[in-house]
């Protein structure tokens, strides 16, 4: 919102131009070529093709950060004139325009050291104003003035929105809440499909979890229609595979996995596992997330598995994840836009800290596939592997008073939308 | 009126120890009943997972009160030996044990406690470990105060001058004229355990699901308060009808035992 980039993505998350529209003479050299919109910072002066290719060349500058890895294969960025920039790679990617996503900085701050972190100037829609205790936006267009606030309670954030507080609450609400929103006469409560991808992943260095047909049995033990129907928000559906079907990487062939507790059961008993089952499954004390296990591990019981639920603090949590102290974990995928996910979560030489191949995934038929960038036959592959027990891509929401207007909520929950919201002022 | 403390007490008590033959499904998930209201299906509503509220506040008096009694019993045991050990020897033994007394008294006990769920993970076990290791410091250090006055009585040294053995002394001379203080302090450290307890599970850390716990309970029950008011009503009122008895009835134990009246 603050910042703009050379690229952006359509709804089939396909690179599409933002700043700058592009030729590539070859999957090497590419030419942007800057447009008219957005062209002015909000220190006032303006963006020409330099601040483009300070932008990258700082970024390519930094050590040791998965930016700076992203970026090593740029040979060359060069400013031809004001509004052309050439990419030159070190080796060919086709996907490479859509890694150009990212906020173009005026040169002149870079040159000096600014501190962006703290006082962002970009040429987005809205201007950095203060970040003490809520963050103070200023929308360049009319001067609209918005300020977002962390809530951490849900009941007080409902409060808030009630009693006129806030204006907009978005994301983060039990779902009985958001439907007592919707009864509510001051307010309106807006749904849409979200692309958040929630899973179960599993150590595949486990003794038990290593077999495929295990895992196929615990998949096969959850009810993802029901979960979603009764405990979710509006909008979210069963998920295949991290990236959603209407992705242009997404499989739609892939279908999700029924509630079948009787194979399962039978899977394991066919596996020479000795049930009941005793699975650990580690999650975060987030509340919502310790309801979704409760449900998972009742339904699970018909199946002869018995998950033991342990709710960890983020950070023991996050670093158990990590070091593949686990049997299963539950996380989300959040923003996720490109197929190269794939390559950063499940190829084996990706574990952690290089990626996010946390249950040691190990299979040359899919690194190979990755490396082809074959999508739709990683995604089959991925699902007949089950490295991951694909839940729900969970729904988004935006519950907003009744005189705010032109918002939407986005699939992945960003606050883009924000660039347009109106409020009709009470005469 | 005046036995209400004990009424209430004895309520739970007795619910959670019968619990096993009422025939309740604490853990029965129906998500067809989501926070239902009280109804005669479900006395109390139902909560988060369409579970019967009644049920698994029965279930959550069990494991408070079980943590809550072997909590106190583990730290009644280790801080009185250790006070008695310490005020009675006198001398090194006495700065050393006090030493160790006081490292753990500068920790605020709820914060070691939560270190510690932290480290040895979540569970039942870990949370009464982690309860133990916090609170046996207020016994010692009452106990060797007590302890400290209670060694020049002519009747101890009536007894060392007869020869008996030091354990002998400690129990039979000494505990007993101890008895009512620590009595009072046991007490109002059951009251302060089950609050403990709570707090742990309302933070995620005490008891992990699906079992019932009072605190966790608490925890999803604040989430809804503004669409279901009876799941925390229900279980705020019980805790503070348990913790209030507790007290009262610390209040009035104290009352009696008081030797200066």
């Amino acid at each position: 919102m603050i910042y703009r980039s050379l690229v952006d993505f359509d709804a089939q998350f396909r690179a599409a131009p933002a700043l700058a529209t592009w030729v590539c003479a070859d999957d090497a050299h590419c030419r942007f070529t800057l447009g008219e919109d957005g062209r002015k910072f909000h220190d006032g002066t303006r963006l020409t093709a330099e601040d483009v290719a300070a932008t990258y060349n700082s970024l390519r500058a930094l050590k040791d950060t998965p930016l700076a890895a992203e970026f090593a294969n740029i040979a060359e960025v060069k400013a031809v004139d004001e509004n052309t920039v050439d990419f030159t790679l070190k080796s060919a990617d086709s996907q490479f325009p859509a890694r150009l996503i990212i906020g173009i900085l005026p040169a002149g701050l870079i040159a000096r050291n600014h501190d962006f972190a703290r006082h962002p100037v970009g040429s987005g829609a809205l201007k950095f104003v203060a970040w003490k205790r809520a963050l103070t936006l200023e929308r360049v267009a009319d001067g609209q003035r918005i300020t977002l606030e962390e809530v951490r309670d849900p009941t007080v954030r409902v409060l808030k929105l009630l009693r006129g507080e806030a204006d907009l609450l978005q994301g983060d609400l039990p779902p009985e809440l958001v439907a007592d929103l919707k009864t509510r006469p001051e307010t309106r409560v807006l749904e849409s499909p979200g692309t958040n991808y929630s899973y179960l992943g599993f150590n595949m260095q486990d003794p038990v979890l290593r077999d495929v047909n295990v895992r196929r049995a615990v998949t096969l033990a959850i009810d993802r229609e029901a979960i979603a129907r009764q405990v979710l928000v509006g909008g979210s559906r069963s998920a295949t595979a991290i990236l959603p079907p209407e992705h242009w990487a997404g499989n739609a062939a892939l279908k999700p996995a029924p509630y079948e507790p009787e194979i399962a059961r039978a899977l394991l008993t066919q596996a020479g596992v000795k049930l009941p089952l005793r699975l650990v499954y580690k999650t975060s004390t987030d509340a919502q997330r310790v309801r979704l296990a409760t449900i998972m591990q009742a339904q699970m019981r018909p199946a002869g598995i018995e998950l033991e639920i342990r709710s960890l603090d983020w950070g023991t949590f996050y670093d158990d994840v990590k070091h593949g102290k686990f049997q299963l974990y539950g996380l989300t995928w959040v923003g996720i836009k490109t197929p190269e996910i794939y390559r950063f979560a499940f190829r084996g030489d990706h574990a952690p800290p290089v990626g996010a191949n946390r249950g040691h995934l190990q299979d040359a038929e899919l690194d190979a596939l990755i490396d082809r960038q074959d999508w739709q036959a990683v995604t089959a592959r991925v699902d007949a592997l089950l490295p991951y027990v694909s839940l729900w891509y969970e729904g988004q929401f935006a519950a907003m008073r009744r005189d705010v207007t032109d918002y939407a909520p986005a699939p992945d929950g960003n606050w883009d939308a924000l660039a347009t919201i109106k409020k009709r002022s009470e005469q | 009126m005046k036995k209400w403390p004990q009424c209430v007490l004895l309520f739970w008590l007795a619910l959670a120890v019968v619990a096993p033959w009422l025939g309740f499904q604490p853990d029965a998930i129906d998500l067809a009943h989501i926070l239902d209201a009280p109804s005669l299906t479900f006395l109390l509503g139902a909560d988060d997972l369409g579970r019967d509220i009644f049920a698994r506040l029965i279930a959550g008096a069990g494991v408070s009160l079980t943590v809550a009694g072997v909590v106190t019993l583990v730290t009644f045991t280790i801080g009185t030996t250790l006070g008695l050990v310490a005020g009675y020897h006198g001398g090194w033994v006495d700065r050393v044990l006090m030493h160790i007394t006081d490292v753990f008294l500068a920790f605020p006990g709820i914060l070691l406690a939560i270190a510690f769920a932290a480290v040895l993970g979540a569970g039942v076990d870990n949370l009464i470990l982690a309860l133990c290791l916090t609170s046996w410091v207020g016994y010692a250090r009452l106990t060797r105060a007590q302890a400290l006055s209670l060694r020049g009585r002519q009747h101890v040294q009536a007894a060392q001058a007869l020869g008996a053995s030091t354990p002998r002394i400690l129990l039979r001379h000494m505990l007993p004229l101890l008895a009512p203080a620590l009595l009072v302090e046991a007490t109002f450290s059951i009251a302060s355990l089950v609050v403990a307890e709570a707090g742990l599970s309302f933070l995620g850390l005490g008891i992990q699901p699906p079992h019932a716990s009072w605190g966790a309970m608490l925890r999803d029950g604040a989430r809804y308060l503004l669409v279901a008011p009876h799941y925390v009503l229900a279980v705020g009122l019980s805790l503070m009808s348990l913790v209030l008895a507790v007290n009262v009835l610390g209040d009035t134990l104290r009352d009696n035992l008081d030797v200066k009246r």
